[in-house]
């Protein structure tokens, strides 16, 4: 049973995640989204850490490298290249304006709690009492996906999202098998390669990468 | 049962072989096959409706948990055999019909399919087989319809029509059906049926009408009959033969199942109800046919007219029934049942002919015949048997059974009941009436199509079709000569069908003969005798034109065109067609066929009291369609364009949709 210090770094590192999730929802600038994200990835991966220190779990160390990895440096890294070949690119005009976005997130991480309340119930423990956090990471990871326009911060909500779902899965299980992790690290790699080579794409060809700008593409 | 396996093994057989075979040896394979699968279905089939003995099957393996019940009673046993028989002929007649373009597998594979599922239907006995079964008609039979699809648009509308008509049916039917095992503690009809009397009215009631609407659509009755008109004649014609001949029947077949059998009869209203949907069907469907212009359409309308007048015999039949009339009773669905198998038989063999003539002129339009007689002789023959038939004309079979419908009907007055009374009333009537419509739709289409000179030049180049189509119109027509001549002989086994029909049966009133003798209601018919009577009269009228004499001038023959009143230079255009021979009707029928006419004048240039051009346009559409199915599919669309405008092409907006829906979820949750 985890406790003292190792409890408090669990704690700590599920919060920068959370904390993390609002801070994309905050910044307009897209380079910052890239170290928010950086930021994020180390968290998980320290928190994957301290797991496996104390279940003596070395399948989890692993995984602990595969995320810091993964999400800690390649991703953010892969996204900062897309960023720098757009220089001075920013969420110029959300659909919904930052104030908003804050409340409405404030709004999200209490419906988290209320919902996450009945899975803390099946099994009161000091780490599934960490689940609300998880869970408000995917929704407010959702929430940018929704309300974000350029492609870059679709990018950064699903990997939110994705970030959100890894923090559940530590939380509530103590660790996924290793397998799954590199598999889930892996999709989410391909995803952001594949952005990558269509954000220049699309920039060659239409100037922008403005999605709402695509919508005379549908049938 | 083991013929009848045999048989519907073989049908399978045949379609496996239809889809299989390279397309040289495929069509002759096929309908060799399926001749022999309704062959020994109709041996089977016989034989219970010849000793009157039930046998059934049940097996676990072929569905999983319910299993497979089947079970050949003698009502099922002629709806099985009606089948086979026009299934038969059609075998036959496909061979022929495909082989001018070698068919697509589909076309070969989906005959033999559909008519195993049209065989299998009435053999079912247990909710899951039948509407397995019933589903699996719906589904082969909108394959076979959709054969054409390619080379004829409007073949997509009809199917589109069909399937949701059907489909709907069929909603309607497992509703009720489950309702009904639901509450009789068992899904084998056995075991519904033994809990007959212990249904509550008001639970037996909504069984009936939900049935009665899935039935009544495939039996093609006013106002469900929309897809007839549609189906029939874009189907290729052994598909419609099989549709009309056939399918249709097992409307009526589920009708006398699950109202007559399982529920035992139940409430005098029910059947009230389904008279009145044959009277209407009668009157509008005969109606429809004497105005179209359309062979394989007046085909169509004509079969909502005839099972509008089995509807008729069945309702007045169960009326009685619930009266305590069990013996008038049983004499009205005997009729109603004959008149089934005749107008499977003589409609199987009226499509034949409009496939023929298709198949040798390329055209269904009567406007566009005639002239065919003397370059079909043999056709124009067969489809003149038909239509004497469907005329009701004595010698024939459809006089038969509407002789004996009539006799019960009117004999029914008797009944104590005035609701009773004003059925078989309403019930003489339209027989009256569609008698009348029947005979000048069938002289239209006898008349215009095959007699006179040919109105374009594709009709004056039709060839007599080849040797394996007139086979197939054959065995129809000597079916339909056997039966009027001398009807006495099905009796026996009409009379243990309508046993069937009715839970507890209903005696028997008929002398067995070769004619007709109601020996307890002082009627007799033996037109054996009618028919001997009248080749006499016509021997000895044609001996006394030979052999009396006569003036000179009268014996030197003048040659003129046929019906053209003696006229010289007799020209197509001078002849009546199809559209002018009905025009008087469609005038009468104004309010009921709802023509859209148009008159359109040019002038010259120079002067408007100069006419250039007249052209006339006229359209007959379905006023029930146009009343009540055109509002409704306005509707639906209207739905349809509103819900398309939701996908607006927005990533975001998708997004959204998730978002909100994932979000909701959770606030039900907390």
């Amino acid at each position: 049973m985890i406790s003292g210090s190792a409890l408090d770094g669990v704690e700590l590192a599920a919060g920068v995640v959370l904390a993390g999730a609002i801070l994309a929802l905050w910044r307009k600038d897209l380079r910052s989204l890239t170290s928010v994200l950086a930021l994020q990835g180390i968290a998980l991966a320290a928190l994957a850490a301290i797991l496996a220190a104390t279940g003596g779990d070395v399948g989890l160390g692993v995984v602990a490298g595969v995320v810091l990895v993964t999400k800690g440096l390649v991703i953010p890294g892969l996204l900062a290249r897309v960023v720098r070949a757009d220089p001075g690119s920013r969420e110029t005009a959300p659909l919904v304006n930052v104030p908003a976005s804050l409340v409405a997130a404030a709004g999200l991480v209490i419906l988290s709690y209320l919902v996450a309340g009945q899975l803390t119930a099946l099994m009161p423990d000091p780490l599934t009492r960490l689940a609300p956090l998880g869970l408000a990471t995917v929704l407010v990871g959702f929430f940018v996906l929704v309300t974000r326009r350029k492609a870059v911060s679709q990018i950064v909500g699903l990997l939110l999202v994705d970030n959100g779902v890894a923090l559940l899965a530590f939380l509530l299980t103590a660790g996924v098998p290793l397998l799954v992790e590199l598999g889930t690290s892996l999709d989410v790699l391909l995803v952001v390669v594949v952005l990558q080579v269509l954000a220049t794409t699309m920039r060659a060809r239409f100037g922008h990468v403005d999605l709402d700008q695509l919508r005379e593409l549908h049938d | 049962m083991t013929a009848y396996l045999i048989g519907i093994g073989t049908a399978g057989l045949a379609a496996l072989v239809g889809a299989a075979l390279p397309a040289r040896h495929r069509l002759p394979g096929a309908a060799a096959l399926s001749a022999a699968a309704c062959l020994a279905v109709l041996v089977g089939a016989v034989h219970v409706l010849a000793s009157g003995h039930t046998s059934g099957l049940h097996t676990a393996q072929v569905l999983p948990l319910t299993g497979v019940d089947l079970s050949l009673d003698p009502l099922g046993a002629l709806f099985i055999a009606t089948t086979a028989g026009v299934g038969l002929a059609a075998s036959w007649y496909s061979v022929g019909y495909g082989a001018h373009a070698t068919p697509s597998r589909t076309a070969t594979a989906m005959l033999p399919a559909f008519l195993a599922t049209l065989l299998l239907v009435p053999a079912a006995a247990s909710v899951a087989t039948f509407m397995v079964a019933w589903e699996l008609m719906a589904l082969t039979s909108l394959l076979a319809l959709l054969t054409d699809h390619r080379r004829r648009p409007e073949t997509r509308d009809a199917a589109q029509w069909y399937a949701a008509m059907t489909h709907i049916g069929a909603a309607a039917i497992l509703l009720g059906l489950v309702l009904l095992a639901d509450h009789a503690g068992g899904q084998t009809f056995a075991t519904i049926a033994s809990h007959r009397g212990r249904l509550s009215v008001p639970l037996s009631s909504t069984v009936f009408v939900l049935t009665l609407f899935g039935f009544a659509s495939k039996a093609g009755a006013v106002p469900l009959h929309v897809w007839l008109p549609r189906a029939h004649p874009e189907a290729p014609s052994p598909v419609s033969a099989l549709m009309s001949g056939a399918m249709v029947n097992l409307g009526v077949y589920g009708i006398l199942r699950v109202g007559g059998d399982l529920l035992g009869g139940g409430q005098s209203w029910w059947w009230v109800v389904i008279a009145a949907l044959g009277v209407v069907s009668a009157f509008f469907g005969a109606v429809h046919a004497a105005a179209s212009t359309d062979t394989k359409r007046l085909l169509a309308y004509s079969t909502v007219d005839n099972m509008g007048l089995v509807l008729i015999g069945i309702g007045a039949a169960g009326a009685l029934a619930a009266g305590g009339e069990r013996m008038l009773a049983g004499l009205v669905l005997l009729a109603a049942l004959f008149h089934l198998v005749n107008h499977a038989l003589f409609k199987g063999l009226l499509f034949f002919g409009a496939g023929a003539v298709q198949h040798a002129t390329g055209t269904r339009d009567l406007d566009r015949l005639g002239g065919l007689a003397r370059r079909m002789p043999a056709t124009t023959a067969l489809f003149g048997i038909g239509a004497l038939s469907i005329g009701a004309l004595p010698g024939l079979n459809g006089f038969a059974s509407e002789w004996l419908l009539l006799e019960g009907l009117l004999h029914g007055f008797a009944s104590r009941s005035a609701v009773t009374d004003a059925t078989l009333l309403a019930g003489v009537a339209a027989l009256a009436i569609t008698g009348g419509l029947t005979a000048t739709a069938f002289v239209k289409a006898l008349g215009v199509g095959f007699l006179g000179q040919p109105r374009s030049e594709r009709a004056r180049g039709a060839r007599e079709v080849g040797p394996s189509m007139l086979a197939g119109m054959g065995l129809l027509a000597g079916g339909c000569v056997v039966l009027g001549v001398v009807p006495g002989v099905a009796l026996p086994a009409l009379d243990r069908a309508a046993a069937a029909g009715f839970a507890g049966g209903a005696p028997t009133t008929l002398r067995v003969g070769l004619g007709l003798d109601l020996a307890s209601l002082h009627g007799a018919i033996e037109p054996a005798l009618l028919v001997e009577g009248l080749l006499a009269g016509i021997v000895v009228a044609w001996g006394v034109i030979r052999l009396a004499p006569r003036r000179a001038e009268l014996r030197r023959p003048r040659r003129a065109e046929a019906w053209g009143c003696g006229r010289e230079l007799q020209t197509a255009r001078m002849e009546i067609t199809a559209t002018s021979f009905a025009e008087p009707l469609q005038r009468v029928f104004a309010d009921v066929l709802r023509p859209d006419r148009d008159l359109e004048v040019t002038h010259t240039v120079e002067s408007a009291y100069v006419t250039q051009a007249v052209s006339y346009y006229q359209r007959v559409d379905d006023a029930v369609e146009r009343v009540a199915y055109r509002p409704v599919i306005g509707a639906v669309s209207w739905w349809g364009r509103l819900a398309r405008r939701v996908p607006n092409g927005s990533v975001h907006r998708y997004l959204a949709f998730g978002f909100a829906a994932l979000v909701l979820i959770l606030v039900v949750l907390a």
